[in-house]
């Protein structure tokens, strides 16, 4: 009885060792393919955060400005994904095959002003976010907000980030216009938001580009937002991240809500934010064979 | 062979073995059922660990988190504060052994590790430092027992015992206090960090001569309940096995990666079956060899824990700290298991361990998932359990006689 009690013993051992093995090795065969399509992700999407009052369509003007002249082929496709405030996601548009710089846009439903809204709206990009990384795979990417936009993705950055920062690079940011410390002109009043945001600067990502744009219709305003609260956007990222930039536009479309759509922002964009275009092996050539011109 | 039998006899049947073999007896099975808290939630109910991942536990099986909470907090109040376990054994049994009111001295050696480990916390809450906690047993063995000695001494039995306590609790607080404020000024060394920048900046052979040395270290310093510098599981967070992984992402499989001999790829890929020391290998050369039942008794209860790396029960129950039969092959085992697994490494038979693997994956498995399933490096690693059970073998064999002359011994006391 006892030697019988060994082998079924020594049995189930076999038994449960095999099964755990072909397990395993299915897992790790999935697990690396996984990996592997990260990895070798071309796609690096340029995901862009709408202000406040603002629907996912709010970036439609600038996108089209980007991708004027490109030949279709080197199109930006815009992707539009809606939080509501279930948490559900609610997709529209969709990312052209082979298209490695893909622009997604994250609105929300609840789109309303205020700090708390804010960080509920990070919570909820959070989502998408991760929702966006399981579905594409990419291994980078850049981000733009707009107005409120940018202090969703601050907060973002110090409080979510870290969770992806070993597989997924945030390249570059830009905020255009964001209201850094409200509508407060000077730090000598700093918001709570603003405290918080100082306070967890080092949550950071330290290779990141940042640039902080600032419309000013006047000496010290884009109309809605003052000068002096977007550019306190120096206390939160510079020192802290790669590079900090602070770049101020003026002239027509320096209004706040015309900002994104803004011919010099979108040069801006076009020079800073978006990856360097593959030219052509025929039109680098060219090139090379003016500047030889040039020379004689 | 009979030198050191001698001297583990007289060893055993000394009075700090006695103290000792006490206090590893009481907290046995408090560790016992902690490590398999910690097993459970740590494979089956945490999402990025092994059973979970292979069969998607947190996906459905009803109230897992509240059950993972559970877990959590008994393996958090048993392993992860094993040192104060210690402290309250250590001095408790040594009161007992010279003969004075036992309780008081234990919680008299309580009070000294906890003030030892005290931290300053920001909110102001007491706050102790969770590695003095977890790692530091030896530490709280040492204090425990200083404790006891201090009351012995300090309290005469034939008087009015109330009193009395103040001067002896007195100097132990005042000591221990100091003792903490010393800790606080020397600082902790971050040595894991520091073995991956080594990895990633010498030569392979160097890497691989300093990758064994403190593996032998871990081992040894496991030996004596003190967390050594590889003590938990692989990260893959470091810079070396980032690295590796990327390199093999880039080159679609691992046999080109740029570092060869890490921790990851020898030690917790090949020197770690059961925990540290190979002690899946022990279990099984007890079961196998020994006749004494209670050894083989805490074997059977040891091979759950044990299969997902945890040696906690083998650690006290045998025990294995401190015990000089089981040193030799304790750090001889994984030893052999890293050399042999660097010279496969070297010869390109077997390709280095680069892919992430799930926390508490089964030690021979770790291996074969870091590899993405390469057959020789899991028949490799059976082989290599095969070959560490023969190696515990004669000393298992001669503790089964140590155990009988030494039970004589002690009736003879």
């Amino acid at each position: 009885m006892k030697k019988f009690n060994k082998w079924i013993w020594a049995a189930t051992g076999v038994i449960i060792s095999i099964i755990l093995i072909v397990m395993s090795l299915q897992w790790s065969r999935n697990n690396v393919d996984d990996l592997m399509k990260w990895h070798n992700s071309k796609m690096s999407p340029v995901i862009m955060i709408p202000g406040s009052s603002a629907t996912v369509n709010r970036f439609d003007t600038l996108v089209k400005k980007l991708n004027k002249g490109k030949s279709l082929k080197n199109q930006h496709s815009l992707l539009k994904v809606r939080v509501t405030n279930d948490d559900k996601l609610h997709v529209s548009g969709q990312i052209r095959q082979g298209d490695n710089e893909p622009i997604i846009v994250v609105g929300f439903e609840n789109n309303h002003d205020g700090y708390s809204n804010i960080k509920q709206q990070a919570r909820r990009f959070n989502i998408a976010f991760k929702a966006l990384t399981s579905e594409y795979r990419f291994n980078n990417f850049k981000a733009i907000g707009h107005s409120n936009g940018g202090l969703i993705y601050t907060v973002f950055l110090e409080n979510y980030y870290s969770s992806y920062s070993s597989k997924i690079t945030i390249k570059r940011l830009m905020t255009i216009g964001s209201p850094y410390n409200f509508n407060e002109k000077s730090v000598e009043h700093k918001t709570q938001m603003l405290s918080d945001f100082i306070a967890d600067r080092k949550n950071l990502p330290k290779s990141l580009d940042v640039y902080v744009v600032a419309g000013t219709q006047t000496y010290n305003s884009d109309g809605l937002v003052p000068l002096g609260s977007v550019v306190a956007g120096k206390y939160i990222y510079q020192g802290q991240v790669k590079h900090f930039t602070t770049i101020s536009v003026s002239g027509s479309d320096a209004q706040h809500s015309d900002l994104p759509q803004n011919d010099q922002i979108i040069d801006l964009i076009n020079r800073y934010i978006l990856d360097r275009q593959q030219v052509p092996q025929n039109g680098r050539k060219n090139k090379q064979s003016v500047g030889k011109i040039s020379q004689n | 062979m009979n030198k050191l039998l001698n001297i583990s006899i007289r060893f055993y049947s000394s009075k700090m073995m006695l103290i000792l073999r006490d206090t590893l007896k009481m907290m046995f099975p408090i560790m016992l059922l902690g490590s398999f808290a910690e097993v459970i939630k740590g494979a089956f109910l945490t999402p990025t660990g092994f059973m979970a991942t292979l069969f998607k536990i947190t996906k459905w099986l009803p109230y897992n988190r509240d059950l993972a909470w559970i877990m959590g907090s008994i393996f958090h109040c048993t392993i992860d504060m094993i040192a104060l376990y210690g402290a309250f054994g250590a001095a408790y049994y040594t009161a007992k052994v010279y003969g004075r009111k036992s309780a008081a001295a234990g919680a008299v050696g309580l009070l000294s590790f906890l003030i030892i480990s005290f931290q300053l916390s920001d909110s102001g809450m007491p706050n102790f430092s969770p590695r003095l906690m977890s790692e530091g047993m030896l530490i709280s063995l040492i204090v425990g027992y200083v404790c006891g000695r201090i009351m012995v001494k300090l309290v005469d039995v034939k008087k009015d015992e109330l009193f009395q306590l103040i001067k002896p609790v007195a100097v132990v607080i005042v000591l221990s206090a100091i003792i903490n404020m010393i800790l606080g000024l020397v600082g902790r060394l971050e040595i894991p960090t520091y073995v991956a920048s080594f990895v990633t900046q010498h030569t392979q052979i160097n890497a691989l001569l300093y990758v064994l040395g403190m593996g032998l270290l871990t081992n040894l310093l496991s030996w004596m309940a003190f967390g050594g510098p590889f003590t938990n599981s692989p990260s893959f967070g470091d810079n070396a096995s980032l690295a590796n992984m990327n390199a093999a992402l880039k080159a679609g499989s691992a046999w080109n990666v740029p570092f060869k001999f890490t921790d990851t790829t020898l030690y917790h890929s090949f020197a770690n079956f059961g925990g540290t020391g190979v002690v899946l290998a022990f279990i099984i050369a007890i079961l196998l060899f020994s006749k004494k039942v209670n050894n083989r008794r805490v074997s059977k209860w040891s091979i759950f824990p044990a299969i997902f790396n945890n040696n906690y029960a083998m650690m006290l129950g045998i025990p294995i700290l401190f015990n000089p039969i089981y040193l030799i092959p304790f750090l001889l085992a994984p030893l052999v298991n890293m050399i042999l697994a660097a010279g496969l490494l070297a010869l390109r038979w077997i390709p280095a361990a680069a892919y992430p693997v799930p926390a508490g994956t089964p030690g021979p498995l770790i291996a074969f998932i870091g590899t993405n399933g390469n057959w020789l490096a899991l028949i490799f690693g059976v082989v290599l359990i095969v070959l560490d059970v023969l190696i515990y073998m004669p000393f298992v064999k001669l503790a089964d006689q140590i155990i009988e002359e030494a039970g004589v011994a002690d009736e003879e006391i």
